[in-house]
């Protein structure tokens, strides 16, 4: 299954680069590997979109913010839930949800599963390249749950046929 | 006071609120618009040695990477004292102008296209680029794309990566142009131009020939008789990339003209109690408030405010289509140059002859024998330690200004960001919307939203931007506020 694994975020915004760094330890993972590509992209909308186009399966991790849970917590999310994560959808165009309807009718091969995983954060609006140590405890976690994910769906496929 | 604000759903970052106070009367008696502050960029970058800077600050926002690169890199040349090849100034701007095809058709046909293509009053959940493909038509929707595409593959060529683009280099640009890499710019500098005469044939049938649009497009409600900033060229056309500021008064004489190095000796910023954001304005004329007129020193730096400076534009079917502009709209012409447009709504259709006059640019750029040549880098020899880049942003001028020590590392970090010019300007043509709309205490509720938005969205604020942020989601809220403090009415659209 072709699959694309995107971190989004601003890596000199503190907290909001956990999707990059994320992103970076899963390049590691997976590079080589024909049929996963590792993308970082800094800002969501119609360029997310385009970044899924032609991929069968498409990994988001962003930070979020306003979640229920404490610094570092991890959420999974569907499509519905997109609203809730930083960088998913653009101000200069449109949401994740729209830019994949737009995908469509302009006739893209667009993935037929999206799903996301956003990592409470706890500073957005301090210049920086670390993360807060609550969020980057969750970066380990968040690799082995997408390497776990993905490694299954790959052992179901192989059963299935 | 009565407050009407217009205030983000705070779980998203990167906001705008926008109050409104009304005086007793129930009449509007002030606006505010206010966004997210970021904290510490200058501390952030100082320390830092200079040449890191081209990918630092195109870091800042995700939208606009490749203006702050070449504003960055413009002012590294300063800094170290050296000048880039021509070669490698024609690659920096053919790579400017892909990506101001691509940002100009985006805003277009997802922001400001909606409001005139599917209608003002149309519900926001058709008001949209979906609702806009489905009236003008699906194939649309694959132009779009295709234009993107094509764009994104020459920043990619040219820049060495899609996104956030890394081959300016003090001096020059890191890599030469090959043959094949050209002529695939050619052509997908020739689809382009195609794309643009085809979109502005849309703006014309859909809004120029609807009277209840070309109503709107020259209302009170969005008009201002301001100064107007914009970078021409030796001959006073427009040029996106390079060249000297102009600001012209709301007569249309040239009040100033300067090299951006000089930018602190005509432009000053102003703090306000209520926001993080600095609004600039001409120092010569002074801060006189939120006010129109040649008395008040607020300035706007747009699309449409680069063609009142202009005296023409220098590819020919946008200068065709510049003139039909001001010929529609009424503009006299004395001198040889037309009066300025202050109805603010036309910076959509400014927008649009900029994108044609970008992609004419770069099929320029593409088939200019120099455009391969290999020479593309002087080397630095020193440390000046000071310097300045400036290019036109596609939300208007964009100053990047470094002071290093005698290594090389930086000292001070100024920006002014396309947006920020504007601020004043903002908040003006929000207040009058909003008084258009709220009188005597009776506010119009229906589609109140929609006309405070598209006041502000004809600027295309940049926010993240202008707070160095990056570009989050834009959720608003507007509060109407009473004169005892009392909100009294709240609307919201959730991004």
């Amino acid at each position: 299954m072709r699959t694309v694994i995107i971190g989004v975020g601003n890596p000199v915004l503190t907290d909001d680069g956990v999707g990059l760094k994320i992103a970076d330890c899963l390049e590691e993972k997976y590079r080589g590997c024909a049929d996963v590509t590792v993308r970082q992209l800094h800002c969501g909308g119609i360029r997310l979109m385009e970044a899924m186009a032609g991929h069968e399966l498409a990994v988001v991790i962003d930070a979020m913010t306003g979640g229920s849970g404490r610094a570092g917590s991890v959420y999974t999310l569907g499509l519905a839930e997109l609203g809730q994560t930083r960088n998913t959808w653009s101000a200069h165009d449109a949401s994740l949800a729209m830019a994949l309807e737009l995908g469509a009718m302009g006739g893209l091969k667009l993935p037929g599963a999206v799903r996301i995983w956003a990592v409470e954060a706890k500073d957005v609006s301090t210049f920086s390249e670390s993360l807060t140590p609550e969020v980057a405890r969750a970066v380990p976690r968040v690799v082995k749950e997408v390497v776990r994910e993905l490694e299954s769906g790959r052992r179901a496929r192989r059963t299935k046929r | 006071m009565k407050r009407v604000s217009i205030d983000p759903i705070t779980r998203l970052e990167g906001h705008g609120r926008i109050d409104i106070f009304l005086d007793e009367e129930g009449n509007v008696a002030n606006t505010c618009f206010q966004v997210l502050e970021l904290r510490g960029f200058e501390q952030f970058c100082v320390g830092r040695r200079a040449e890191e800077m081209p990918v630092i600050t195109n870091r800042i926002c995700g939208v606009c990477p490749e203006a702050h690169h070449m504003a960055s890199v413009k002012a590294l040349d300063r800094v170290f004292g050296v000048a880039p090849p021509p070669a490698a100034n024609k690659i920096r701007e053919l790579l400017y102008m892909a990506f101001f095809v691509t940002d100009h058709t985006t805003h277009f046909y997802a922001l400001g296209g909606p409001d005139f293509l599917v209608g003002p009053d149309a519900p926001p959940a058709e008001r949209n680029i979906l609702g806009v493909m489905r009236k003008v038509g699906l194939d649309v929707a694959k132009q779009v794309i295709a234009c993107r595409a094509r764009n994104h593959k020459v920043i990619e060529t040219l820049g060495g990566r899609q996104i956030h683009p890394v081959a300016g280099v003090p001096g020059g640009w890191s890599k030469s142009v090959s043959e094949d890499e050209r002529r695939e710019i050619e052509i997908a500098a020739r689809q382009n131009i195609e794309f643009a005469l085809f979109t502005l044939g849309v703006f014309e049938t859909v809004v120029l020939r609807n009277a209840a649009y070309r109503e709107m497009l020259e209302s009170d409600a969005y008009h201002h008789r301001t100064y107007y900033m914009g970078t021409v060229d030796p001959g006073n056309r427009l040029n996106l990339f390079d060249g000297q500021i102009r600001v012209i008064d709301p007569e249309g004489r040239e009040f100033a003209r300067y090299d951006a190095a000089d930018y602190t000796e005509h432009v000053a910023e102003r703090v306000e109690p209520w926001s993080y954001l600095k609004f600039p304005f001409l120092k010569r004329v002074g801060w006189k408030g939120f006010r129109d007129g040649a008395e008040s020193g607020v300035y706007c730096a747009t699309p449409l405010a680069r063609l009142n400076v202009a005296d023409r534009l220098p590819t020919p079917r946008a200068q065709e289509q510049f003139e039909k502009f001001y010929e529609t709209l009424g503009a006299k012409k004395t001198d040889g140059r037309y009066a300025p447009v202050h109805h603010r709504l036309a910076t959509h259709w400014a927008r649009l002859i900029e994108l044609l006059y970008a992609a004419e640019r770069m099929l320029e750029l593409a088939t200019d024998p120099e455009i391969t040549s290999p020479h593309v880098r002087n080397l630095p020899q020193g440390v000046v330690g000071h310097g300045v880049g400036c290019v036109e942003a596609p939300r208007g001028t964009l100053i990047h200004d470094y002071t290093t020590d005698a290594e090389g590392i930086l000292r001070k970090v100024n920006l002014i960001v396309g947006t920020t010019n504007n601020h004043a300007a903002i908040a003006m043509s929000i207040r009058k919307a909003a008084g258009q709309l709220i009188q005597a205490g009776r506010v119009v509720e229906e589609g109140l939203l929609n006309r405070i938005e598209m006041a502000f969205r004809l600027y295309d604020p940049c926010l993240s931007c202008a707070t160095h942020a990056l570009p989050g989601a834009m959720p608003l809220i507007v509060n109407v506020i009473n004169p005892s403090g009392d909100t009294i009415r709240m609307f919201r659209r959730d991004g």
